[in-house]
């Protein structure tokens, strides 16, 4: 009988709606951060869904963040702004326009089905190979995007999507990542693909196809990551350098110093880190702190981030939580029954 | 220098592989340690050559091994003969050799002819790629460059593993050889007759623990053999 | 498409840089089975170095050895604070670690100089072009070619004739065996670092030279492309490592130069969709022919 440990999915979706209602008590300008900061998210979580489950590292993720991106942008800007932004543009997609949740909806699509193609030859590949691997889809999508003007802006910025993801829609959009990552985690298909994380040899011998099963997840990721792009696109002007290297390591760093191996700590890397980051830039342009004035160069915020990366790395490889999730009845009812008993 | 082991506790993560198993090898004489697969014999080696995790003692002479790093220990005096051979394929036989000098203690130039003396395969496929002689050449090789670290303890892993029977007659007298010039050896095997037959003193070990210590004498007693691996 | 003996230079030039570079990057892997994402970092370091060795007005010899010094110091610190504890670890957080790094050293950077970037000029003179038969090649790439071959001479009359050398390829094969023999493994993990580290101070000053304005991104990209070159030619093997590196340098040099700017964009999708191929097709690499099968 198959037993879902709700308590998983609550921990991190309280922390989601918590920062959200944080952020309604904030100005406008500084609830850009928190809004930021929810779609980090989203996408950590989709990063959580493949690396977390399969241990394989993936540097490649970003690309279906862009695709989705791209996807949800294209098909947002209003048709009378599109000649200017992007001149190029095909036939096809000139005149095609959608509404806010249908752009999401099919950013999430192409993400998915981008990241199921991609995944075919690459799921059998590991360890270093995968990572560099992962790291050339991550380069040539970069590539693509950067020149391929009939299907975006090329190195422009999308700069007419309209502006739609506010805390509410990132708030859900986190939300519904945490959902799908948790009912995968929990799923036949997640439980298998872990236990090759674990024990490769084991699990093949019950009949786990580790292919099949990275796949899967890889899948469900894209799909993931997907929807993370829509959302980002419609929360500032998205250039094709914001998605590629940067946002790679951010959100690496987020899953590693929460804890790769579980959602509470993919959820906990993300505010976490994404609350760091966000008041050092703050800190950049010049803010108070208990009184003091602070200043920070620019770039702190990137060094700081890094450093502590590279500090979790060496120190406690397993992250903030460990690589566990958040169990919240098992732990009070042990702990409350051998009390009684004593 | 002798070697001296003491209550030696070798676990792997739950398993407890050795337990408290105390011996003593003295210079001039070869100490065997059979028993069934399994029974800790490895991992006791491994052990005192410091790539096992360990509680306990192990002395050579008055220094304290456990705790050092291998390369340390091989730098003490002890040469271990690994379980496989473990030679490097694609180096030269020479080269093999050459890096058995890591280990030695003394400076200056090295005496080879001795080790030559013991096995003239080694000076004969000199510059052979090692990966391209057969399974006994190999097991000479490896010995031969234990021997070249001039170490005061040879530590043997089942040296006839997958030999002809030939070429475990060519082993064995070489181990009576090195015995002669002075060596402590402790000699892991599986082919336990002839390890009692040969050493001076054989130790039984099952499940980690030591059951039994036979001399040559009981070489041909068959019973007391399967007695003890059995318990 | 017109191939011309410029292109061919730049090729060369690139071509010998980036084997230097693979050569850096394989004598780590071996011993440490660590790919270092920060290698380009060093080189980056060594540039800067120049450079501002260059705005101080030093001459040449002094810019050269404040990049070694640079170099070597940075490399010896990223040996001792990340490579030594994550010692063990899964080959999937060393990767992490090293691209950490790698980010981290790039930010510093970024906050120090700049994105603007500071000019390395004392060796400029090497920028100048000889005349060879009526053609303009530039000195550098000669002198790439040769100081290239130079070092991997020496590099492998120490690893073929030395004790130390001997070491290092044992323990790059076996280390556990090695180390169980007496090969102090502390000693010969630092020498292939300080080797490595020497290797990419090389590869600053002769990159200062094609490229004379220093910015932060300076030998990211090269990193990742040579990577690229490793994997795709071997990086299981120093020679077929070296082999990749050079090839990839070669053909990035002659077909950036030699395609029209339209195709030339997408250089980089197809040495990245090509390095794809190879790690599914033949991932022990396209010039490894040896019998050993080792786990990438």
């Amino acid at each position: 009988m198959r037993r879902y440990h709700l308590d998983e999915v609550i921990g991190p979706v309280v922390l989601v709606v918590a920062a959200a209602l944080l952020g309604t008590l904030v100005s406008i300008s500084t609830q850009t951060y928190f809004t930021d900061t929810l779609v980090k998210v989203a996408i950590v979580v989709a990063l959580y869904v493949f690396i977390g489950n399969s241990g394989v590292l993936s540097f490649g993720h970003i690309s279906f963040v862009a695709l989705g991106a791209w996807t949800a942008g294209v098909l947002t800007v209003p048709p009378s702004e599109k000649p200017a932004i992007m001149p190029n543009l095909a036939g096809f997609l000139q005149h095609r326009h959608v509404d806010n949740v249908e752009s999401l909806l099919l950013a999430a699509l192409v993400g998915g089905i981008a990241a199921f193609l991609v995944g075919i030859p690459l799921m059998r590949l590991s360890g270093l190979a995968a990572g560099i691997a992962t790291f050339a889809v991550l380069e040539i999508s970069h590539n693509l995007l950067q020149y391929q003007e009939r299907i975006g802006p090329g190195l422009n910025a999308f700069s007419s999507v309209p502006e739609t993801t506010g805390l509410r829609q990132a708030a859900i959009g986190a939300v519904v990542c945490i959902v799908v990552a948790f009912l995968y985690a929990r799923s036949r298909f997640g439980r298998l693909l872990r236990a090759t994380r674990e024990d490769d040899a084991a699990a093949r011998a019950v009949g786990a196809s580790v292919y099949r099963q990275r796949l899967i997840a890889f899948t469900v990721s894209g799909f993931l990551a997907g929807l993370g792009g829509g959302l980002y696109v419609h929360l500032l002007p998205v250039q094709v350098n914001s998605v590629y290297l940067d946002l790679t390591f951010i959100t690496l760093a987020m899953l590693v110093v929460g804890g790769a191996t579980s959602l509470f700590g993919a959820v906990v890397g993300a505010l976490a880190v994404s609350a760091l980051d966000s008041w050092l830039s703050v800190a950049e342009n010049g803010t108070s702190l208990f009184g003091w004035h602070i200043d920070l160069p620019a770039g702190t915020a990137e060094i700081v981030v890094g450093v502590l990366m590279a500090a979790v790395l060496i120190l406690r490889p397993s992250g903030l939580t460990g690589g566990r999730e958040l169990r919240l009845r098992g732990v009070s009812w042990r702990a409350f029954a051998s009390r009684a008993q004593a | 220098m002798n070697l001296v082991v003491e209550n030696l506790d070798v676990r792997y993560g739950g398993v407890h592989a050795v337990r408290g198993l105390s011996l003593t090898v003295e210079p001039g004489e070869i100490v065997g340690l059979i028993g069934p697969n399994g029974a800790g014999k490895s991992s006791t080696l491994h052990a005192i050559m410091g790539l096992a995790p360990a509680t306990g003692s192990v002395r050579l002479g008055d220094r304290e091994l456990l705790g050092l790093r291998p390369e340390d220990v091989a730098r003490s005096g002890v040469a271990l003969v690994p379980e496989g051979r473990r030679i490097f394929a694609e180096l030269t036989v020479e080269e093999n050799v050459r890096l058995g000098f890591a280990g030695r203690r003394a400076r200056g130039g090295a005496d080879l002819e001795p080790v030559y003396d013991l096995f003239p395969i080694v000076r004969e496929f000199r510059s052979r790629q090692a990966g391209a002689l057969s399974g006994g050449q190999q097991q000479q090789l490896a010995i031969a460059r234990a021997l070249v670290a001039e170490p005061d303890v040879l530590l043997l892993d089942e040296p006839s593993l997958g030999l002809a029977p030939s070429v475990v007659d060519v082993v064995f007298e070489a181990l009576a050889a090195i015995k002669e010039r002075g060596y402590a050896v402790l000699l892991v095997e599986q082919r336990a007759q002839r390890t009692v037959a040969a050493a001076d003193r054989s130790h039984v070990l099952a499940n980690g623990d030591l059951q039994l210590t036979l001399g040559p004498q009981d070489a041909g007693d068959t019973e007391k053999l399967v007695a003890a691996y059995l318990s | 498409m017109t191939v011309t003996w410029q292109n061919l230079a730049d090729g060369l030039l690139l071509g010998s840089v980036y084997a230097l570079m693979a050569v850096g990057i394989g004598l780590v892997f071996g011993v440490l089975r660590l790919v270092n994402f920060a290698y380009g970092q060093l080189v980056m370091a060594g540039a800067f170095a120049l450079a501002l060795a260059s705005e101080w007005g030093w001459p040449a010899w002094a810019g050269i050895v404040l990049c070694f010094a640079v170099v070597l110091a940075l490399s010896a610190a990223m040996e001792w604070v990340v490579f030594r504890p994550l010692r063990g670890h899964s080959p999937a957080v060393m990767l992490v670690a090293t691209f950490a790094v790698a980010f981290l050293l790039q930010s510093i950077a970024l906050l120090w100089f700049g994105s603007l970037g500071k000019i390395a000029t004392s060796l400029t003179f090497l920028g100048r072009f000889w005349t060879i038969g009526g053609v303009d090649i530039r000195k550098i790439a000669i002198v790439a070619v040769i100081v290239a071959g130079v070092c991997l001479l020496l590099l492998s009359l120490l690893l073929e004739r030395t004790e130390i050398g001997l070491h290092m390829r044992a323990a790059s094969m076996d280390f556990s065996t090695a180390r169980m023999l007496g090969v102090r493994a502390n000693r010969v993990i630092s020498f292939a670092v300080l080797i490595s580290g020497a290797l990419a101070a090389v590869v600053a000053v002769m990159l200062t030279v094609q490229t004379p304005l220093v910015t932060p991104d300076f030998a990211l990209r090269d990193t990742i492309v040579v990577l690229a070159g490793v994997v795709v030619g071997g990086l299981n093997r120093p020679i077929p490592a070296t082999l990749g590196g050079f090839a990839i340098g070669f053909a990035s040099g002659v077909l950036g130069g030699a395609l029209p700017t339209a195709q030339s964009q997408y250089l980089p999708t197809f040495v990245f969709v090509a390095v794809i191929l190879v790690l599914l097709v033949r991932p022990r690499g396209l010039f490894d022919f040896s019998r050993t099968v080792e786990r990438v």
